[in-house]
């Protein structure tokens, strides 16, 4: 069985592939998301095997939720557009799967055909772009964005990944890997990532150092990670 | 015998002064009689009048009547004159000159009279600065005061002469002797002279006065006509006005080719839509030039009918930019002078008209820029829209085949008034009809994400406004707000009368306005323009936004009863 999972913010848009789907018998859904954090917290969860992705969704798009997935953990994604004509170049370019709205069974058909879930690695650093100017967070159930260059420093314990900015805190569904990769903050403990402009002062310890950022908050710096950080600012 | 001496004196000096008036009258038709009429106080002004006016003293002095070894003469008239109309200072320099010139020519009242010139040339000359400092000015031009003043100057040379001259006894007598003939020509004749002068400057003010307001009723009479077109109906409309304010014996305006109005005179064979036939008007328009004949030195025929009337014409081209569109004609009859006046009215009015004409060029093609816009903004739209129509319409089909027929009707209404409607005013109603069928579509794309609220009282359905300017509006609280959200997206639109102005409101919860963005700046910004260009700079869009609380996109119009 592939289990998968159809993320589109237009309800009918999502029902009628989901439908259009039903006919393949090795095809599960296993849930469907109207937008891109919900669609992260999913992917995360349920680690599915196949995802078809809209590209046009509120405020984080598909593209952007691409380039949040960890390259060495991820389900195969399959787009869905309508007319982004961008998209669709880069896509015949980088030989990804597509889908036009509306979708042709015939089409459909041909794509799941030719899947191929096992030894193919998608290069997603081609089509998804470079660095991450959204970061996609929640509190409680509240799902919310934060612009990256307001994010002091993220923190990750057993509970999660937790994005702090002077308001204060929120979760993300994103990995540390994946936010030092895609985002201008720096690692300084095995735990944390800070922002170097949100940096006021760096208090040396015996233990390495403590960052105290703009808005007051201290980040700890493991021995490991100082030097770096330390060189960073021309020491 | 004293007495039979002062009338002959009299009747002298009297002889002489109507000599000078006759010459002063020949002058006062001349351009050289201007600087008297002007109250100007720049410099060669003062200059012409200091070399006019001491002429006149030094020919006076010449032309006086030798008597008793001195001078019965009118010397005082230049003085007092010129001290009235050049200030103190030029009266000073008047009286001196004269004073000096008349000391060359001897005489035991020599001194006496020099003093007493320039006396009178200086306090004319006060006078008429005090006059000016208490707002009085035209005093110095009223007879009776210029009278008074001169006998005054008058009397105090003849005390002078008394006190200064020796010996006294012939002082004496030879003041019984000139004091009554030169007290009373010099006040009258300067009375006369200035009451010339007056004359001659209420003349030209009246006569630029009826230029000005001649031309003024014009201008305000043909305001905007040939703006909105340059035709048949509003030539006629222009060249009525013209005949009627100038009283000239026709008028005509042609475009490069035919007449397109005629008015008056031999309108019995001029007749519009005809092809120009007059070599003038053909000259005109080919070398941009005003051409005149005014019957006399350059005859002027009618080309069409020996028996017409008309015997000079003024031909003035109109122009648009560089271009020669076309002519306006004066025309007068054969026994009617062609007046300098009207021909100088004939080029200003061309050019008045001229201006209207490319001003309404200029106006008709930003209308055009903003229609086609307009165009290009309803094209841009709708294949989007109707792409996203038509997907959720596939989307829905099978599961609810009744709502995709409703979906449907509505996109096809929705296209059929996209594709009818002209650009004038259509009325609120069916704006909102039109906002309706767009909206049943996109709140079936969006499902329980969109929620969408009309309030709008019933009174105000039929108040009328341009086509397409609420729905561009709500497109982009769709497109540029709500659809970015994750929660559910909605809209509020709402319209209120406030005075003279319909106020109309579009508001959503998005609060994502921002205003750099040009594709949303592009539909709000023709709304705008189209709004502004209809109605005036205080019409409009404008935008309020708390970020990520709402965005308000404000629209006033004025408050329109009728679609005109």
């Amino acid at each position: 069985m592939i289990r998968t999972i159809v993320v589109d913010d237009e309800l009918y848009a999502r029902e009628a592939l989901i439908e259009l789907l039903q006919p393949f018998s090795q095809i599960e859904i296993i849930a469907q998301c109207a937008n891109a954090i919900e669609a992260m917290q999913k992917i995360n969860q349920l680690k599915p095997d196949l995802v078809f992705l809209d590209i046009h969704m509120p405020k984080i798009s598909g593209m952007e939720l691409l380039a949040m997935q960890d390259p060495e953990n991820m389900p195969y994604f399959v787009f869905v557009t309508a007319y982004d004509e961008f998209a669709i170049n880069a896509f015949e370019h980088h030989a990804f799967d597509y889908l036009l709205k509306p979708v042709e069974p015939q089409r459909l058909h041909k794509t799941i055909d030719k899947l191929q879930l096992v030894n193919h690695k998608q290069t997603i650093t081609a089509i998804a772009p470079e660095q991450l100017q959204h970061i996609p967070c929640f509190n409680g159930s509240r799902l919310k964005v934060v612009k990256t260059d307001e994010i002091e420093f993220v923190m990750s314990d057993v509970g999660g990944v937790h994005v702090y900015n002077q308001n204060g805190m929120s979760h993300t569904q994103l990995t540390l890997k994946v936010l030092e990769q895609k985002t201008p903050l720096i690692r300084c403990h095995r735990q944390y990532l800070i922002t170097p402009a949100a940096i006021r002062e760096i208090e040396l310890l015996d233990t390495g150092a403590q960052i105290t950022t703009t808005s007051g908050q201290h980040v700890p710096v493991s021995r490991r990670y100082l030097k770096e950080l330390k060189s960073l600012f021309g020491f | 015998m004293i007495v039979l001496l002062s009338m002959s004196l009299i009747l002298l000096l009297t002889q002489q002064m109507c000599l000078y008036l006759v010459i002063v009258y020949l002058v006062s038709k001349t351009p050289l009689f201007k600087p008297f009429t002007e109250d100007s106080s720049r410099l060669p002004h003062k200059v012409f009048i200091y070399f006019f006016f001491s002429t006149f003293c030094i020919i006076a002095s010449y032309f006086g009547e030798q008597t008793q070894d001195a001078i019965a003469n009118t010397r005082a008239l230049g003085a007092v004159l010129g001290g009235l109309l050049g200030g103190p200072v030029t009266g000073f320099f008047i009286g001196l000159t004269g004073g000096i010139h008349r000391y060359t020519l001897g005489g035991f009242t020599d001194i006496a009279c020099t003093i007493s010139t320039t006396l009178e040339g200086l306090s004319a000359g006060l006078i008429s600065r005090y006059f000016q400092s208490i707002n009085k000015r035209e005093l110095i031009y009223h007879p009776i005061i210029v009278f008074i003043i001169t006998l005054y100057a008058e009397l105090m040379q003849m005390t002078i002469i008394l006190m200064v001259a020796t010996p006294f006894d012939e002082a004496w007598r030879l003041v019984q002797q000139i004091a009554p003939p030169m007290l009373l020509v010099n006040s009258i004749g300067a009375a006369m002279f200035m009451s010339m002068i007056r004359d001659q400057k209420t003349m030209q003010d009246k006569l630029s006065s009826n230029f000005t307001t001649q031309a003024l009723r014009i201008a305000e009479r043909s305001v905007g006509l040939l703006s909105t077109g340059f035709n048949p109906l509003t030539c006629t409309q222009v060249a009525n006005i013209v005949r009627e304010e100038t009283k000239v014996g026709a008028v005509a305006i042609t475009d490069r080719e035919k007449i397109l109005a005629f008015i008056g005179l031999g309108d019995d064979h001029h007749l519009p839509n005809t092809p120009i036939s007059s070599q003038i008007t053909l000259d005109a328009i080919e070398h941009n030039q005003v051409m005149f004949a005014d019957g006399v030195h350059q005859s002027y025929a009618c080309s069409i009918s020996p028996q017409c009337k008309l015997g000079s014409s003024l031909v003035i081209p109109l122009t648009c930019g560089n271009q020669v569109i076309g002519t306006i004609k004066l025309y007068e009859p054969k026994n009617k002078f062609f007046l300098n006046i009207n021909r100088t009215l004939g080029e200003g009015i061309a050019k008045l008209l001229s201006n209207q004409i490319q001003f309404g060029r200029i106006e008709q093609q930003q209308h055009l820029l903003v229609q086609s816009e307009l165009k290009l903004l309803q094209a841009q739209i709708n294949p989007h829209f109707l792409f996203n129509a038509l997907n959720t319409i596939s989307a829905i089909v099978k599961r609810d085949p009744e709502q995709s027929r409703a979906l449907l009707l509505q996109l096809s209404q929705f296209l059929r008034i996209n594709l009818k409607r002209s650009h004038s005013l259509v009325s609120l109603n069916d704006e909102l009809e039109h906002i309706q069928a767009y909206l049943a579509i996109e709140k079936a794309r969006f499902a329980e994400q969109l929620h969408i609220e009309i309030d709008i009282a019933d009174e105000l359905l039929t108040l009328y406004l341009p086509a397409f300017t609420l729905q561009p509006i709500i497109e982009n609280a769709v497109k540029h707000g709500t659809s970015h959200l994750f929660e559910p997206g909605h809209i509020l639109v709402t319209a209120e009368s406030e005075g003279s102005h319909l106020i109309l409101t579009v508001r959503d919860n998005a609060g994502l306005y921002q205003i750099n963005t040009k594709s949303e700046g592009l539909g709000m910004n023709i709304v705008h323009k189209r709004i502004q260009n209809l109605f005036g700079n205080s019409y409009g869009v404008r935008v309020q936004v708390e970020p990520e609380q709402s965005t308000s996109v404000i629209i006033t119009l004025p408050l329109k009863e009728q679609a005109q």
